[in-house]
């Protein structure tokens, strides 16, 4: 190597141990030119590393203006190797470039080849901010989004060494050892073996045709730096690109390979980004399982590494109000350690001290070990970025949205009438829903719009705030365009969500919004909350939104199916469930159970489900036989199945004299009362057989019983209105009952009467 | 073969102990029969490098063994924890096999455990004639084990009352255990540690103070993992289990093994095996131990009352039994599991029917 100018690093992305070797390397060799493994565009935001309102993690974003679907992020942690190489750089006033592929061509090449559309790339684009980038700083073969193991070449490596998987190997060999100068020979040894027996065809053929355009540049820009006068000249790499820019083939070669690339706009900036995007859980293929992890190993010193991340355990332990004293970090130490010493490795490590954690501490329960996963080993740091960087591509598609929308951004309020039936205001209507779910309010709904449920036509107040930039950026870790921002945010609240009602909210809003992608999640969310909810009120509650959006829904042109189904499911576990939850209830509780009952059941009516319907109703039966439920469910219950014709007339009277009988307690019987006439002052005016039933009941009582019982009549029909009293006390001082249309039919000429029907089919539409 | 109903672990495995302890290179604690690294191998099984096959004593993850096993060479006491039949004492008697070659020193806690039983107890004719020496005196396994820098057993800590169980608190700390009516005190010599059983579903009963549990490590035993693994542990025992008490009738159909360890997994992890669908949970333990027991009964019902071969209609009887445990939060849970799930699945149409017919 001594003749060559290049000294080649290759690292890990993310790798503390990585970037604490390559800064020793670097103060050994003083090194008179950095060559970083990035995207050329990003040259032109590097000047903002200096600005002290930078704060990482954050991500350079380079994307192209045109199309913002197509984006890379290049995310850097405070202990990323390139992060610590371009301080460096920039510390001693070193030339510093980026030498990988320009986005320009990478991003030109991927819709101009077909073949370059494979399955797997076509996730690529449409998941730009996971996947192109997962592309560009794995510690590579990472082309393809897939996970299959064998692509990882540490995984290889790992298996090799008989670790369960490459990342505790790479762990325990690099990233938790002492620095060593000797770390990137062996690295570079290890891929070059890897490289030469990796089975080419697992890896598909556009994605090898791009690797060899990277490499090739990358090489390219090594000779520029070699012809540039640069003697000591230091090249910073994923690991997997050393082998192949230590041997330089010809010049022309790689200049023949890189003629005539074509070009794409290309933009860059910098976006914050947060330790919970750098985690591999977040479907970064180049991410880390554990950043909060590597944060802690880049800045304790080694030897106090386990105290260290102990202590920090046990802070956050008492923050969450659990016992952990000292003497419990004491033994946690000692056992992490004993644990490593049986595994053989020279020190705890992260595995180790989770068990560690999770026997002395956690007694053994596993759950607690969640909270340490969250919020240590993960880590929810979120990065800054000055205010002076450039915009973010969501903030482009907004404006690009609202250009073809032709929605004015204007800072006076201004209401916008949309008529759902047209397409271009339908489509406003799913843009405004759709910002609304990313909390950039730009738009608020009118709640009263002309006419209830149904209605096409939807107002909306327009106002754009300059804070809602801010909303946008922030936004932006979400997607790049609004759909998929709007879609990956509906999705992740969906898993977030505990509570059913909410739940019910955000199908709506899903649905409101047009996410075809995120109804299914969302909706499959949904379903298995009202699984596991035992509060009967909550699954009631998300039942009549529901019904709303099954049954209006096709007003907006969207696919309710997914609703139906899991309304199949909600019902018949609401009514599983019903009769259970009736019994030991207070006053306050029976309301509004009632008032839920009343609700659902208007839903499945509207539904008009026959089984499920069935269901309910049957629920409903056993409600109101429960012996000690609360009155007002149980007459509620009797009422609604009466008014359905489910039960008797005869049953219900019984039932009625029953409920209301001496031996009960007067509250009680007068709380059914309330429940069966359900305010409802008017029907009982004008159903015969109703009022037959409660004047029949009524009659039969025995003057002194009558006395009784008075104070509760009273209640019970103190909620009518004034009116409705009255009409009643005059319906009922007729003695015959004339309302009640007495046996024999009127004299109807049937003929003349048909004549009229012909027109009424007409205006009421049917026929 | 030996008159003896049930063997201890350490003869019972004895050829393995001894050839572990030969191939056995590794530094040992003192006073242990074997490194920790043979003692997870005994466990856990393999191969030894002559070639020599230990059989798994555990199924499961190793990582757990390995824990307990460190616990017990920090000279740390180990509890393991775990709903019954996750194999808490199985486990606690092979590793003071493994460690002590001897898992005779055990204590069974109940409610009448006494601090004599804990510590010492007294020879009375030997007290009244003599008076107070060491003759007279009767060491408990505890302190036996102490003497001789062995593993002590402690089984079902948590149904100890609580007074008597802050007994262990001087032994596990101060690793000493003084006897004032002689004047003097027992030692613990090195090796010596415990390794107590609790049963984390009856916490309620004589819950461990916190300074009693500061002084243990805990390892909670799981259910099993996968359904797979569950399937081989029941066939297997269901197996042994059914020719020791000559059960008649042909040995049980994989596939009502399988429905049955299916219907207790999905109700104890509250979702379907396919992760679609959630469900509610049940309040019972449905433990591995009590699959075996649904398949067993199920056995005898073919065998003495049907053809001899196990159908959805023996299983549903013990199921029903098994699963609902509380009236009448299980029965809901029960119903809504048939309802949403059996009744789905095609070739359960048998299964759901012989259940329903038991409501």
């Amino acid at each position: 190597m001594t003749d060559t100018p290049f000294h080649l690093f290759g690292i890990r992305h993310h790798g503390p141990g990585c970037a604490r070797s390559l800064i020793q390397a670097l103060e050994h060799l003083q090194p008179d030119c950095l060559l970083i493994e990035g995207p050329l565009e990003g040259e032109a935001v590097l000047p903002l590393m200096a600005d002290a309102d930078l704060e990482p993690p954050v991500a350079l974003l380079v994307y192209n203006p045109d199309d913002s679907r197509q984006a890379a992020f290049y995310p850097f942690a405070v202990f990323s190797p390139e992060w610590n190489a371009l301080h460096y750089g920039l510390a001693h006033g070193i030339p510093t470039r980026f030498i990988d592929l320009p986005m320009a061509h990478q991003f030109a090449l991927a819709p101009s080849e077909p073949e370059v559309i494979a399955a797997d790339e076509i996730k690529a684009d449409d998941n730009s901010a996971g996947a192109v980038n997962q592309a560009e700083t794995g510690v590579e073969p990472s082309e393809t989004p897939e996970t299959d193991p064998r692509l990882d070449p540490l995984d290889w490596l790992g298996r090799a060494a008989g670790y369960g998987d490459g990342e505790s190997w790479w762990n325990h060999l690099v990233e938790e050892r002492g620095d060593s100068l000797e770390l990137f020979a062996a690295i570079r040894e290890a891929m070059t073996t890897v490289r030469a027996e990796t089975p080419g065809p697992e890896r598909s053929a556009a994605a090898q045709q791009r690797e060899a355009l990277r490499e090739a540049h990358m090489r390219k820009s090594l000779r520029q730096a070699q012809k540039d006068g640069f003697t000591r000249i230091a090249v910073v790499c994923g690991a997997w690109h050393v082998p192949s820019l230590a041997e330089m083939p010809s010049a022309k070669a790689d200049n023949d390979l890189l003629k005539g690339l074509p070009r794409a706009k290309v933009a860059a900036t910098w976006a914050p980004w947060s330790y919970r995007n750098l985690s591999s859980a977040s479907g970064y293929g180049a991410g880390v399982t554990s950043p909060g992890w590597y944060e802690h190993l880049w800045k304790a010193q080694p030897a106090q590494r386990a105290v260290g991340w102990l202590s920090r355990a046990a802070r956050l332990f008492r923050e969450e109000g659990l016992d952990c004293s000292s003497a419990h970090i004491i033994e946690a130490v000692r056992l992490a350690e004993t644990l490593a010493a049986l595994r053989e490795r020279p020190q705890a490590g992260l595995d180790e001290l989770n068990e560690a954690l999770q026997t002395v501490v956690c007694l053994g329960d596993a759950a607690l070990m969640r909270l340490i996963e969250r919020a240590l080993i993960v880590g929810d740091r979120l990065g800054r970025i000055p205010a002076s960087a450039p915009v973010v591509p969501l903030q482009h598609d907004l404006t690009q949205q609202q250009k073809r929308w032709r929605l004015k951004v204007e800072a006076v309020d201004r209401t916008l009438d949309l008529d759902l039936r047209e397409a271009n205001d339908l489509a406003r209507s799913h843009l405004l829903h759709r910002l609304n779910l990313l909390d950039i309010r730009w738009g608020r709904p009118q709640q009263t719009g002309r006419s209830a449920k149904g209605s096409f036509h939807e107002l909306w107040t327009l106002q754009w705030q300059p804070e809602l930039a801010m909303a946008v950026i922030e936004a932006s870790r979400w997607g790049n365009t609004v759909a998929d921002a709007a879609t990956a945010k509906a999705v992740d609240q969906a898993r977030t969500l505990t509570a059913l009602p909410p739940l019910a909210a955000l199908v709506n809003q899903v649905l409101l919004a047009d996410l075809q992608t995120a109804i299914g999640p969302v909706t499959q969310a949904l379903e298995d909350l009202a699984a596991i909810a035992s509060d009967l009120v909550q699954v009631l509650g998300a039942i009549p939104p529901l019904v709303n959006v099954a049954r209006y829904g096709n007003v907006r042109q969207t696919d309710v199916g997914m609703v139906e189904q899991v309304l199949k499911g909600l019902i018949p576990r609401a009514a599983i469930g019903l009769p259970g939850a009736c019994s030991a209830l207070d006053d306050d509780a029976a309301q509004t159970l009632r008032d839920a009952i009343a609700a659902t059941h208007q839903a499945v009516r509207l539904l008009a489900d026959e089984t499920l319907r069935a269901a309910w109703l049957q629920a409903l039966e056993r409600v109101a036989l429960l012996p000690n439920a609360h009155g007002l469910v149980c007459g509620l219950a009797a009422r609604l199945l009466f008014d359905e014709q489910a039960a008797s007339v005869e049953g219900t009277a019984l039932h009625m004299s029953q409920a209301l009988s001496p031996g009960h307690e007067p509250a009680l019987a007068a709380a059914w009362l309330e429940g069966f006439l359900n305010q409802s002052g008017l029907v009982l005016l004008h159903d015969g057989q109703l009022w037959a039933l409660v004047d029949g009941w009524l009659t039969t009582l025995t003057e002194e019983r009558f006395r009784q019982i008075l104070p509760m009549l009273r209640r019970a029909f103190s909620g009518f209105s004034a009116p409705e009293r009255r009409q009643l006390g005059e319906r009922a001082a007729r003695p015959d009952n004339p309302l009640v249309p007495s046996g024999a039919l009127p004299d109807w000429d049937n003929e003349r009467a048909e004549r009229v029907l012909p027109l009424f089919r007409q205006l009421l539409g049917v026929g | 073969m030996s008159q003896l109903l049930r063997e201890h672990a350490e003869s019972q495995f004895a050829d393995e102990l001894a050839a572990l302890q030969k191939a056995d290179t590794r530094e040992r604690p003192t006073n242990w029969a074997l490194s920790p690294w043979a003692v997870v191998t005994y466990l856990m099984g393999g191969t030894l490098d002559n070639g020599f096959a230990v059989s798994a004593k555990y199924i499961g993850n190793r990582r757990l063994m390995e824990t307990a096993v460190s616990t017990l060479a920090t000279d740390r006491a180990l509890l393991l924890f775990g709903v019954p039949g996750t194999a808490k004492s199985w486990v606690s008697e092979h590793l003071a096999a493994a460690i002590s070659g001897d898992s005779t020193m055990l204590i069974q806690g109940t409610a009448g455990t006494s601090e004599e039983q804990l510590r010492y107890g007294w020879n009375y004719a030997q007290l009244l004639s003599k008076g107070p020496s060491k003759d007279a005196l009767v060491p408990s396994p505890l302190m036996r084990a102490m003497e001789q820098g062995k593993t002590a057993r402690v089984e079902e800590l948590t149904r100890i009352p609580a007074d008597v169980q802050d007994t262990l608190i001087t032994i596990l700390s101060e690793k000493s255990l003084p006897i004032p009516e002689l004047g003097m005190e027992t030692q613990a010599v090195r090796g010596f540690n415990v390794i107590a059983t609790a049963n984390n579903r009856d916490k309620g009963i004589n819950e461990l103070s916190s300074a009693l549990k500061r002084r243990f490590n805990t390892v909670v035993l799981p259910t099993p993992a996968t359904e797979e693994e569950e399937v081989a542990i029941v066939t297997k025992r269901v197996g042994e289990m059914g020719r020791a008490l000559q059960l008649p009738g042909e040995p049980p159909a994989l596939k009502e093994v399988r429905r049955v360890v299916q219907i207790f997994r999905e109700l104890r992890n509250g979702q379907t095996e396919d992760g679609k669908t959630k469900l509610k949970a049940s309040s019972g333990t449905l433990s591995t131990a009590e699959a075996i027991s649904v398949i067993n009964s199920g056995m005898a019902l073919a065998g003495h009352f049907g053809d001899g071969v196990l159908r959805a209609r023996d299983i549903a009887a013990s199921l029903v039994g098994a699963i609902v445990k509380d009236p009448v939060q299980d029965a809901v849970v029960w119903r809504e599991y048939q309802e949403t799930v059996m009744k789905e699945r095609g070739d359960w149409k048998d299964l759901y029917r012989a259940c329903r017919e038991f409501e």
